[in-house]
């Protein structure tokens, strides 16, 4: 069973004045993962750079920089590929039943992991620290108290952390910016997909839990009699987490699910901050921007849209 | 600091003590053949005092980044003396640390095989801000990727070295050791001369080396910049004098940009390529687009430039993972592994807090220890744990329980309420390392610095030394310094300047002439003040209050009295005040200049501020002619400092004129001059000579002209007695011999930059307005002088127009970079169907 995309990324700025040069780098072609094969994979710069290059960075992400250096008063940026997908989503009898403490003391003593690969370890015990955009603090700690039970096992706590970020907040577009720290969107109780993944990771991590953030889209197109999901149109974010016995788990907090065969994975790191789609630096006399992003992740052989 | 040759400075090797108590680190003068030589106290509070006014002459100032700006260098000339064969074994031990770090460097960035619990735990890698993971799996070539090292050094109880803390990010103040050696060999010359002291010099040729052999393979005669963090940088004038010895264009982030994957240098006509970087940039901020986002230090496209190979950066971004003290804790084990050898030297005990064992060590023992955060620059800094109270220890406890890892501690040096009472004083040797054939070369000396605190900073009054090892045999006198000022690390780049640099050239040029032209002006007037000013009515009362209206132009008059005018810094229009924006601009562009440049600059500003803390009776009135118990009230002092100043003055043109290679460069700067120069003679004639006056005024008026534009003496041999306003202005503006003259600027600006079209165009105007001038017509015109009015109009805003042209021209920047508005949850803007 599997699902074949075509996936369309299109990320436009305007400005009101001329732009001399614009340097940028984009994570927007989906990695080969297993449960997921990129059949076909382009970025496209406009105007066209002098100069771009693609590699695969620290992470494992394929990224690509590019340096335009025509003036020009609007830049667009579209990556489009083809993906099929076959992965099966976790589920919470499927996991290994060990507890989130076993879980935390695995990565603190380090065996179980240096077994695997001495590489294995860093990285688990980089992803149970903070980053720039993850701050396991004191009121992350007191919201996430009640999903770690002593002696639960890890995958209930999953279940119950994606849980509880769907019902007890609030999906609302435009309610934070990159900024936002998790103290103020649990003060708030809204944000969006980035905030939600962020949310989950901090309260893992706060337990001595490695977590990553996973930057990627959802199908929103929704077969008959299911419900619509949310994240539509746009680029999306969940949680990838670390169960002993499983490996890295990926669960949806903003949909309150683990992730399956709707979704591709474009790459992942501690934070946004790792794995912006576009991220860029700008020479201009003039101020302002205007931005917008198009996204379309439809069956292959849709009529295209974008 | 006041100290006398027996008196410890806690790192001199170890002498028996005079009172056959424990040894002492104190300089040894043993080796002088005539102990008479050895310097006494009287000696060396002279060598004090030369040494402060050396430096000050040199320009050699530390800590701009300081709300109070920066201020001079602090050097005690009393040398640290380390003898040979104790120096062998630091030296060695010091280049098997360098390999060690550079291993342990290249695993973090490469198969990571190092981190593991049993030899590097990977937080205290992972957790540490200077690991750059955009930098990962980059080499550099060349075989080595620690270039340079430094290591701070304390003496230990029993007399040893331990080392205390090393610095890879962008080791500072190896300029400053090599200048405390000029100034030391200088004021102590007596003693210098005798002694067999290794030098300096070969470690910087080490350097230049070092930077030629990490160069992309493509570039045979690599092309090497030294990237500074700007003159408001607290080491500015250690980066900026590197430069210079080594021989280096010294850019700023903006003077660069990546294009095609290469970086290059914005220069005045195009770019040119550059291969090498050595920076001085912390590594965060070098690259906005791939480490940190709005930067303006660095340059967008680096790090995609080093992933293709097309340029090297030294010390390679990243390499600051390294200073994380925890790493102190695990160096001998490292050793043992990478090196198969045990650590030479050792460090302060120091523990992580990142490990179980030491975090609880950490905290049963907090009031004995220096705890570290294992960021450099986090606030706080280092703590030492003994003046904290119980409260203050609980909370640093809570904070360290919270984040372990971020936090590291260090058994101090010296305990406080030890036996040798040395609490309140401390002293660190920073040596210095670069790799060199193979393996590492280390300066012979370095840096030393005694504080009058248990913590030695120099951003908290620390006090350098020059540190002498001797040699038991003398050495070849091998002049230590000059050899570096000839020749450049690799090819030069052209004649390229940056259009930052023209620009602080061309700046330098208009306020030295600006400084000139203002002081000369003063200097006429104070002569006049005290004979004239109480007889308003008289011929030279009159000329006198032209000249006074004449001193500030009329859209920046300021009201200020002459002593203000001559040495206040808040009026803007004062001596002093155009003083120092020439010392900014001079301070910028210290790579392009000479060393001697500053030493005029140092002495003027010493007159100046001797004479503006002399107490003189304070007249009230501003500039107007009224009446003075005391005419001398006014001008007290004055003339003296005027004369010192322009004598200053006169030497800093001197040394552009014959001190300086007529490349691009000095054009710019002898440009700035001519522009200004003709600027003010054209405003100082109208200002003086338009309005028709009764013959004996205009004959003082004219006079006082002439004299105020250096021309007397030509003016009083060419023209015969009764000469006027028409010779005058024939040889103020006609005359292209006459190097104070209009005609003569002209000339000297086109020959200089004579391709800017639009400012040529303009100059041209000028020189036919000035061909045009019929002198004795326009001069014996009845009443106001309409004429030489318009006609020194119309050269006026052509001048200004020109000087315009050419600022446009040449110094135009690139627009301001700043990030991309940031994708986080955009949508489409127009609505989807």
């Amino acid at each position: 069973m599997s699902r074949t995309y075509d996936l369309v990324h299109r990320t436009t700025y305007s400005y009101a004045s001329p732009v001399t040069d614009s340097y940028g780098r984009t994570t927007m072609t989906p990695r080969d993962l297993p449960g997921q094969a990129v059949l076909a994979t382009t970025v496209e710069v406009d105007p066209a750079p002098a100069d771009s290059s693609t590699h695969i960075d620290y992470y494992g992400n394929r990224t690509t920089y590019y340096g335009v250096t025509l003036p020009h008063t609007q830049l667009v940026v579209t990556a489009r590929s083809i993906v099929e997908v076959t992965r099966v989503a976790a589920t919470l009898d499927s996991l290994p039943p060990v507890t989130w403490e076993e879980a935390a003391r695995a990565v603190d003593e380090g065996d179980l992991a240096a077994a695997v690969s001495p590489d294995a370890l860093v990285a688990l015990r980089e992803l149970v620290l903070p980053s720039t955009h993850v701050d396991p603090g004191a009121e992350v700690r007191a919201w996430a108290a009640p999903s770690f039970a002593a002696g639960r096992s890890l995958g209930s706590v999953l279940v119950d952390l994606a849980h509880r970020i769907r019902t007890e907040l609030t999906y609302r577009s435009g309610s934070t910016t990159v900024s936002t720290t998790q103290a103020q969107l649990l003060a708030q109780g809204a944000g969006v997909c980035q905030d939600f993944a962020h949310l989950m990771i901090a309260a893992l991590r706060a337990h001595g839990l490695p977590a990553r953030y996973v930057s990627g889209y959802i199908e929103t197109r929704p077969p008959a009699g299911r419900e619509k999901l949310r994240g539509a149109d746009a680029s999306h974010a969940w949680v990838s987490a670390w169960v002993p016995g499983a490996g890295w788990v990926d669960v949806d907090p903003t949909n309150d699910q683990f992730v399956d065969d709707r979704y591709v994975v474009l790459g992942w790191g501690r934070d946004y901050q790792d794995v912006p789609p576009l991220r860029g630096v700008i020479f201009t006399e003039g101020s302002g921007s205007r931005l917008s992003v198009a996204v379309d992740l439809v069956p292959a052989g849709s009529t295209p849209f974008l | 600091m006041r100290q006398t040759p027996g008196v410890t400075d806690l790192l001199s090797s170890p002498r028996p003590a005079v009172d056959g108590g424990e040894p002492e680190h104190r300089p040894d003068w043993g080796w002088l053949p005539d102990p008479d030589d050895v310097p006494d106290d009287a000696a060396l509070a002279r060598a004090r005092e030369d040494a402060e006014r050396l430096l000050a002459d040199h320009g050699v100032t530390y800590g701009a980044d300081r709300p109070e700006g920066a201020g001079p260098w602090r050097l005690d000339p009393v040398p640290v003396m380390v003898d040979e064969t104790e120096w062998a074994g630091l030296e060695a031990a010091l280049v098997q640390r360098a390999e060690l770090l550079d291993a342990v460097l290249a695993d973090v960035y490469g198969a990571r095989r190092l981190l593991t619990d049993s030899l590097l735990p990977p937080t205290a890698v992972v957790a540490h801000p200077g690991f750059l993971r955009a930098l990962d799996g980059l080499r550099l070539p060349g075989g080595r990727e620690l270039v340079l090292t430094a290591t701070d050094l304390v003496r230990d109880p029993a007399g040893g070295w331990r080392a205390v803390a090393d610095r890879t990010q962008a080791p500072s103040g190896a300029g400053y050791a090599m200048e405390g050696r000029r100034v030391v060999a200088q004021v102590l010359a007596g003693v210098y001369r005798q002694a067999s002291i290794q030098r300096l010099g070969p470690f910087f040729h080490a350097m230049r080396a070092a930077l030629r052999e990490v160069a992309p393979p493509h570039a045979e005669q690599p092309r090497i910049v030294l990237l500074t963090s700007g003159p408001a940088s607290e080491t500015a004038f250690d980066q900026a004098y590197l430069a210079s010895m080594l021989g280096l264009p010294l850019v700023e982030g903006p003077d660069l940009l990546v294009r095609e994957g290469r970086v290059w240098l914005r220069a005045l006509d195009g770019l040119e390529p550059v291969d090498v970087v050595l920076r001085r940039v912390d590594a965060e901020w070098c690259d906005p687009l791939d480490l940190r986002t709005g930067s303006r230090l660095g340059v967008p496209g680096l790090v995609r430039s080093l992933r293709g190979g097309a340029v090297s950066v030294v010390n390679p971004l990243g390499a600051s993972v390294l200073e994380n003290p925890a790493l102190l804790a695990y160096l001998p084990r490292l050793a043992r592994t990478v090196l198969d050898q045990d650590l030479a030297l050792p460090s302060a005990p120091t523990w992580w807090c990142g490990e179980p064992t030491g975090l609880q060590h950490v905290l049963s023992r907090l009031g004995e220890l220096v705890v570290l955060p294992t960021v450099r620059r986090s606030t706080p800094g280092l703590i030492q744990g003994w003046t904290l109270d119980a409260a203050g220890r609980e909370a640093l406890a809570a904070r360290i329980a919270a984040e372990p890892w971020a936090w590291a501690a260090q058994e101090p040096a010296h305990r406080p309420g030890s036996a040798d009472d040395e609490t309140d004083r401390a002293a660190m040797l920073r040596t210095y390392a670069v790799a060199h054939r193979g393996s590492y070369a280390v300066m012979a000396g370095g840096l030393a610095r005694v504080a009058a605190s248990a913590v030695v900073s120099s951003s908290s009054g620390a006090v350098a030394k020059d540190v002498w090892v001797l040699s038991s045999q003398p050495d070849p006198l091998v002049p230590d310094d000059d050899a570096l000022d000839a020749g450049a690390g690799g090819a030069r780049l052209g004649a390229a300047i940056s259009p930052r640099t023209a620009e602080n050239l061309w700046w330098m040029g208009r306020y030295a002439e600006r400084a000139e032209d203002r002081a000369r002006l003063l200097r006429v007037v104070v002569d006049r003040w005290d004979d004239f000013h109480h007889r308003p009515r008289s011929a030279g009362g009159r000329a006198l209050a032209v000249l006074v209206q004449a001193v500030e132009p009329d859209d920046e008059r300021t009201g200020a009295t002459l002593r203000e005018l001559v040495l206040d810094p808040r009026t803007p229009t004062s001596v002093t005040s155009v003083l120092r924006r020439l010392g900014s601009s001079a301070a910028t562009v210290r790579d392009q200049l000479s060393t001697d440049t500053f030493g005029p600059l140092a002495r003027i500003d010493r007159v100046l501020r001797a004479e503006r803390s002399r107490r003189r009776p304070a007249p009230d009135e501003a500039l107007d002619l009224g009446s003075y118990d005391d005419p001398r009230s006014a001008t007290a002092g004055l003339r003296s400092v005027l004369d010192q100043t322009l004598e200053g003055l006169l030497a800093v043109a001197g040394i552009a004129a014959e001190g300086l290679v007529r490349d691009v460069g000095w054009k710019f700067l002898d440009a700035g001059r001519r522009v200004e120069r003709a600027q003010h003679v054209v405003e100082h004639l109208r200002a003086t000579l338009v309005e028709r006056r009764p013959t004996p005024v205009e004959a003082a008026l004219v006079d006082a002209v002439v004299l105020s534009h250096d021309s007397s003496i030509t003016f009083r041999r060419r023209y015969a007695s009764g000469a006027g306003v028409a010779e005058a202005l024939d040889l103020l503006l006609r005359d292209r011999t006459n190097p104070r003259a209009l005609a003569f600027q002209l000339d000297r600006v086109r020959e200089n930059l004579g391709t800017v079209p639009a400012a040529e165009h303009l100059l041209a105007d000028v020189a036919d307005l000035v061909a045009e001038l019929d002198p004795a017509a326009v001069s014996s015109a009845e009443g106001r002088r309409e004429r030489l009015a318009e006609a020194l109009d119309s050269m006026a805003w052509r001048l200004r127009s020109a000087a315009e042209e050419i600022e446009r021209v040449h110094f135009a920047r690139p627009g301001p970079s700043r990030a991309l508005e940031d994708p986080w949850d955009a949508a489409d803007e127009g609505e989807r169907p």
